[in-house]
């Protein structure tokens, strides 16, 4: 047996490793990178954050999620019956059975790091997240022909495509009406949580002959029709454009394989246009008409304006965390919890688990203002990122954070959907909802016209940040047609911008350690700093989810 | 006989705080340690990867090329 080194004992600081247990080490000794199994992106452990804030993750974010995630299938899935359905989704779908089972590893990605209120309400935001996944994942599987579902929940379920806005059944809710965007959950969000199914989605389009230098996104969404991978719940379709050309030649498709009733919702591309809002606002009442024609409902006023006036409070809380992101260092959301949370109770409408989570972020916020607690005491740099981002690799933020001191306190995708929506009278709330539908993400600040993309400078200003995360979809050719206008006014501006090439939900383009290198490259040679954690500069996680 | 009924029933709580203990130790075991993302990434992915592979799937040239002219699109 091997004799302990008593002189290596000798040398330990007992003082400082008790602090350290007690109170998890201080940023910049921590070594997160040396926690990695390589290539897998699992951890040898967990990491020790001092005894309150492991505990914390442990029993509030871990336990309580996995906890939770029983309790939503039973109660949106509707009792025993709901979960039989969901073990047949999971053994039935690619997208469910290998993919989110892994989801409480997405929180340990996004929440590395982190400490005391910034944990708590970040923790807060996958948690809203987690549940509107369930609360489709339920709607979907309950409902689905394919695997046995309720024909009579079917009947009254419109399908849409991901970026129609979930504010189109607000009318129909009380009626028992649902709405599910057909590639949210087994396409978009999967991106994020694990990544490695989204591929099989890609190979299956470009396998069936569709080009691959299209937008892999468009790609993947057609993939899971191809593949045969998407449940059959909705007896009708409203689709649109998205922002893009690459989705409207993969909508073809789509909409050859759902063989269903289908109404085309556009999205214009000139929006800054009375005429056009006001052609937009007659589209929208056609695909309500439609909705009333393939669910037998009926136009409820009352009801759509209970659920916009709930969405306007949810866009007021919104304001109040941005200002607090904007002029205080007590913002305790990080990058990522903001983007996701925030596009994704956007774009799939006001819903109860909203603002359940709202609550709870509210008086942790208030803690913080009143405390003055600084959130991410770390910061070197406020970023704002702008942009499409990549979905394989949400978490940089996290990352970006803990190397370098890189605090991400906005992003485009959180901005794109600032508007209060007037209930007032019909003809107001109809033309706001006509530029909410407008305003679909993607659309606005990437491929929405040279103002739009250009309001980057106003929102830095007010954000009081002082460097850019550009985000670069290298298949996106709208964007890609803006690059020289941006290098130019970065130029002229005096602002440090990294671009961070990317390829939407596929890593295999520009890996993910492509990306650390970037950035990397950047703060060693442009800004002449030094990492706060060098064990993160380069790892393998080429195989992680 | 009073003070065997109390005995009894101390034991029993005991054993159930002890149960609860052990549980709650190992389940701290198995999130300190990355158990559960050990268990997904190496058995359960490989082995609902494997199945998905494996599964038939319908040939998507089965559904008609057609269009379906609803009343409303016809009045379109």
């Amino acid at each position: 047996m091997k004799k302990p080194d008593l002189k290596k004992l000798k040398e330990v600081n007992f003082k400082k490793a008790a602090k350290d247990f007690v109170y998890g080490k201080p940023h910049g000794e921590r070594r997160l990178g040396d926690l990695y199994i390589p290539k897998t992106g699992l951890y040898k452990h967990r990491e020790w954050r001092g005894i309150k804030d492991t505990m914390y993750y442990f029993n509030n974010i871990w336990l309580y999620n996995y906890g939770m995630i029983v309790r939503d299938l039973m109660v949106y899935g509707g009792g025993p019956k709901g979960a039989v359905q969901f073990l047949k989704g999971t053994w039935r779908y690619r997208w469910m059975g290998q993919t989110y089972l892994t989801v409480l590893h997405w929180f340990d990605r996004c929440l590395e790091g982190m400490r005391g209120e910034t944990l708590a309400a970040s923790a807060w935001h996958f948690r809203g997240i987690v549940s509107a996944c369930l609360y489709q994942i339920t709607g979907f599987f309950n409902r689905d022909a394919n695997i046995g579902g309720d024909l009579a929940l079917r009947a009254k379920t419109l399908g849409t495509d991901e970026t129609v806005w979930g504010g189109i059944i607000y009318p129909y809710m009380d009626q028992g009406a649902m709405y599910l965007p057909t590639q949210m959950i087994p396409y978009f969000v999967t991106c994020h949580c694990n990544n490695h199914t989204v591929l099989n989605y890609i190979d299956a389009a470009q396998a069936y002959g569709l080009p691959g230098d299209p937008c892999p996104m468009c790609q993947a969404e057609a993939g899971i029709f191809i593949e045969d991978d998407v449940p059959d719940s909705y007896v009708a379709v409203v689709t649109t454009n998205e922002a893009c050309d690459g989705s409207v030649g993969t909508s073809v498709i789509q909409d050859w394989m759902m063989n269903k009733p289908l109404f085309a919702m556009p999205q214009v591309m000139q929006f800054d246009d009375d005429t056009v809002l006001e052609n937009c606002a007659k589209e929208i009442e056609m695909a309500w008409r439609f909705t009333e024609e393939q669910l037998g409902v009926e136009f409820h006023w009352d009801e759509l304006v209970k659920h916009i006036k709930l969405q306007n409070q949810q866009n007021q809380f919104e304001r109040e965390k941005w200002d607090v992101a904007a002029n205080t260092h007590s913002y305790p959301i990080n990058g990522v919890a903001q983007a996701l949370y925030r596009i994704f109770y956007s774009q799939y409408g006001e819903r109860p688990f909203w603002h359940d989570v709202d609550k709870k972020v509210r008086k942790i916020m208030e803690k913080c203002v009143n405390e003055d607690i600084n959130t991410f005491p770390m910061t070197r740099h406020r970023v704002i990122a702008w942009s499409c981002a990549p979905l394989y690799y949400s978490a940089w933020c996290t990352w970006a954070y803990n190397c370098w001191g890189l605090n991400t306190i906005i992003n485009m995708d959180s901005l794109m959907f600032d508007l209060d929506i007037r209930t007032d009278t019909y003809e107001n709330c109809l033309l706001d909802i006509a530029k909410y539908h407008e305003w679909a993400p993607m659309r606005r600040m990437a491929v929405g016209g040279l103002q739009h993309i250009f309001e980057l400078w106003e929102n830095m200003e007010k954000f009081n940040c002082d460097m850019v995360m550009m985000y670069d979809q290298l298949q996106c050719k709208g964007m890609q047609g803006v690059v020289g206008l941006f290098e130019d006014e970065f130029r002229a501006r005096n602002i440090h911008a990294i671009w961070m090439p990317h390829a939407l939900p596929d890593k295999r383009t520009v890996p993910r350690s492509q990306i650390r290198q970037i950035i990397n490259d950047y703060m060693f040679t442009v800004m002449g700093e030094e990492p706060l954690d060098p064990s993160l500069l380069d790892f393998d996680d080429s195989d992680s989810w | 006989m009073f003070f065997g009924k109390k005995k009894k029933k101390k034991s029993l709580i005991g054993r159930i705080i002890r149960a609860f203990l052990g549980i709650y130790a190992g389940l701290f075991c198995v999130f300190f340690f990355d158990l559960d993302g050990k268990l997904l990434y190496y058995v359960v992915e490989p082995f609902m990867k494997n199945h998905f592979d494996n599964m038939e799937r319908r040939d998507p040239h089965t559904v008609p090329y057609d269009l379906i002219d609803t009343e409303y699109m016809q009045k379109k």
